[in-house]
């Protein structure tokens, strides 16, 4: 039972974290339209917020972490 | 006898866990798929610099990259449910994100079917354009393909928290289709 509810728990931390990812990555692609429909001459910027979506993904969702062993560690 | 390969497979089978092997693999496929997708983002700078056609609809590309980056979120739910024992939510999610990957390929081809009045296969930046959003939309095909073939899977029983590779592996693809979107909707409908 008690193994029941931590798995439970575990699970909806996972929901949150990947809620409060996708919102994120909602803004920066809001902001980055933003830029391109309001500046020119903004490759700069737009690599540098898709260099920040890509890694928020490749953290958050894809856990790039785990490559890095841990013994004992799943 | 025995086979030294075999005995050296058999060495770091006991050395690392099989998940670890399974995923440190996955990463090595995704470093070569990099390789194709980051070579076709510098020939679209390299062939037509900045340039972007007035043509070229930002919001339709806006809108199917929400559609995509939602879909992340739908297969990111469906690995977190059957990583804890939560089957009806995996499914659940699986057939969202196999929808939200469908609807982005339905956008994918409203958006050729303007592109070949204005910009062509044969035109300069219609080569760069078809040559990009072609092979990501076969990856992104092949994504909706594996996730029914865990859908399928997964509705007679397969997977759990003991076995959760195969689901973890393909929404794992899944996730690096987006990221290859993150960078080519930048690319090709923001910069100019």
């Amino acid at each position: 039972m008690e193994a029941q509810q931590t798995l439970k728990a575990q699970q909806a931390q996972r929901v949150r974290t990947g809620i409060i990812t996708i919102v994120v990555l909602a803004i920066l692609t809001g902001v980055e339209y933003w830029i391109s429909v309001s500046f020119t001459g903004t490759l700069l910027y737009l690599s540098v917020i898709a260099l920040a979506k890509a890694g928020l993904i490749m953290n958050h969702f894809m856990h790039i972490a785990q490559i890095r062993y841990q013994e004992g560690g799943h | 006898m025995s086979n030294p390969a075999d005995t050296h497979v058999a060495h770091h089978a006991a050395r690392y866990p099989r998940l670890y092997i399974n995923r440190l693999g996955f990463w090595l496929f995704i470093f070569s798929e990099s390789m194709l997708f980051g070579g076709l983002l510098a020939s679209r700078f390299y062939l037509q610099g900045l340039y972007r056609p007035h043509e070229l609809s930002q919001v339709l590309g806006l809108i199917i990259t929400v559609i995509l980056l939602l879909s992340s979120l739908t297969a990111y739910l469906a690995e977190a449910a059957i990583v804890h024992g939560d089957r009806p939510n995996f499914l659940r999610n699986t057939l969202y994100t196999m929808a939200l990957g469908t609807i982005f390929l339905i956008g994918v081809g409203f958006e050729w079917n303007a592109a070949f009045t204005h910009f062509p296969p044969w035109s300069p930046f219609g080569t760069v354009f078809f040559a990009m959003t072609g092979m990501h939309a076969l990856h992104v095909l092949s994504g909706v393909l594996l996730l029914g073939l865990i859908y399928y899977n997964g509705r007679r029983g397969a997977y759990g928290p003991e076995d959760p590779w195969p689901p973890e592996a393909i929404v794992k693809y899944w996730h690096f289709v987006d990221v290859v979107w993150v960078f080519f909707y930048a690319a090709l409908y923001l910069v100019s």
